[in-house]
């Protein structure tokens, strides 16, 4: 060790520099990411609708059961468009329980509790 | 001293899968508003900002789940000037950067600052301790459980000076607050810190 104290500015910098190193373990819950996520698309929607569900699936996305349902009933483009998560039971228990009870695919509120 | 801003760091990760769009399909898609890209971005990227976050709150991260929040918000308001020129995630991450120190000073503005009437602290604490723990590599958890016992103002200006690298008249500008007051905060803040260490 060298016998020259080093100048504060200098010793708290190299202290920074060290615990950056450190390895970070940090997981974003699910719960957080659940609520940016509503928040997200509450933004959006605020803009206008979001994109109709044809076209996400036609993106190669997979639609939840809910919907899948709603996408296959006749109504028209602007309905189409509909934010399902926000009367849906999976959205309020992702947003508050941690890992919730949700299991069916393509819900991103399952995915959240996955990654 | 000033300091030059620094982008916040990324932490290593898991590489996306072959299957993963890119950023710059993930980010067309999102401004379409495809839900279910919305939530791939989300889900891609929040852990390594709330990582970021709540690293620079400790140990006060009651804050970190809001400021994640406005973080996409923020994301979102801005997405159609992405550009591709970092990726995604240090584009997130900046505007992290950005709200940290948002936090700071509004923190800096509402909390207590201990002893603010009195000068700079009259004795001077050795730190060779510390340089010691640096060289051995053996720093960074007391750094962080020290930096947790701190008052909060003493924390937040140890942070916003050394981890985020802001010099005091960036401090003083953002605060409102003098630069020769900030001086003093910052000289009690690391007075502090180090007779803690030496306690311990």
């Amino acid at each position: 060790m060298s016998d020259k104290p080093l100048q504060d500015d200098e010793l708290f910098l190299r202290l920074a520099g060290e615990t950056e190193s450190a390895p970070s373990v940090d997981r974003a819950p699910s719960r957080v990411k659940a609520k940016a996520y509503s928040a997200l698309i509450r933004q959006q929607e605020q803009s206008g609708p979001l994109l109709i569900l044809t076209e996400t699936r036609r993106a190669g996305h997979g639609l939840c059961v809910f919907e899948n349902l709603w996408e296959k009933m006749p109504l028209g483009t602007s309905a189409k468009c509909f934010n399902c998560c926000s009367v849906c039971h999976a959205r309020v228990l992702g947003e508050n329980v941690e890992s919730p009870p949700i299991y069916w695919g393509h819900c991103p509120y399952v995915a959240f509790k996955k990654s | 001293m000033e300091a030059t801003p620094t982008k916040p760091q990324e932490t290593p990760s898991h590489s996306p899968a072959a299957s993963e769009p890119s950023d710059a399909q993930l980010v067309l898609e999102v401004l379409r508003k495809d839900r279910k890209a919305t939530a791939d971005f989300v889900n891609r990227h929040a852990d390594h900002v709330y990582g970021y976050v709540r690293r620079r709150l400790f140990p006060r991260t009651e804050f970190a789940d809001d400021l994640v929040q406005e973080v996409f918000l923020a994301a979102w308001a801005n997405l159609g000037k992405f550009r591709g020129e970092s990726s995604l995630r240090s584009w997130l991450l900046g505007i992290a950067r950005h709200k940290v120190e948002d936090h700071y000073r509004k923190r800096l503005r509402e909390v207590e600052v201990p002893g603010e009437e009195e000068g700079p602290v009259a004795e001077p604490v050795d730190p060779h301790n510390i340089q010691e723990a640096i060289e051995q590599r053996q720093a960074a958890r007391k750094t962080e459980e020290i930096l947790s016992s701190l008052p909060e103002a003493y924390s937040i200006v140890l942070r916003w000076r050394y981890w985020e690298k802001r010099g005091l008249s960036e401090i003083a500008q953002e605060t409102g607050r003098t630069e020769k007051a900030i001086e003093r905060l910052l000289a009690r803040a690391r007075e502090q810190f180090k007779r803690k260490w030496n306690e311990r």
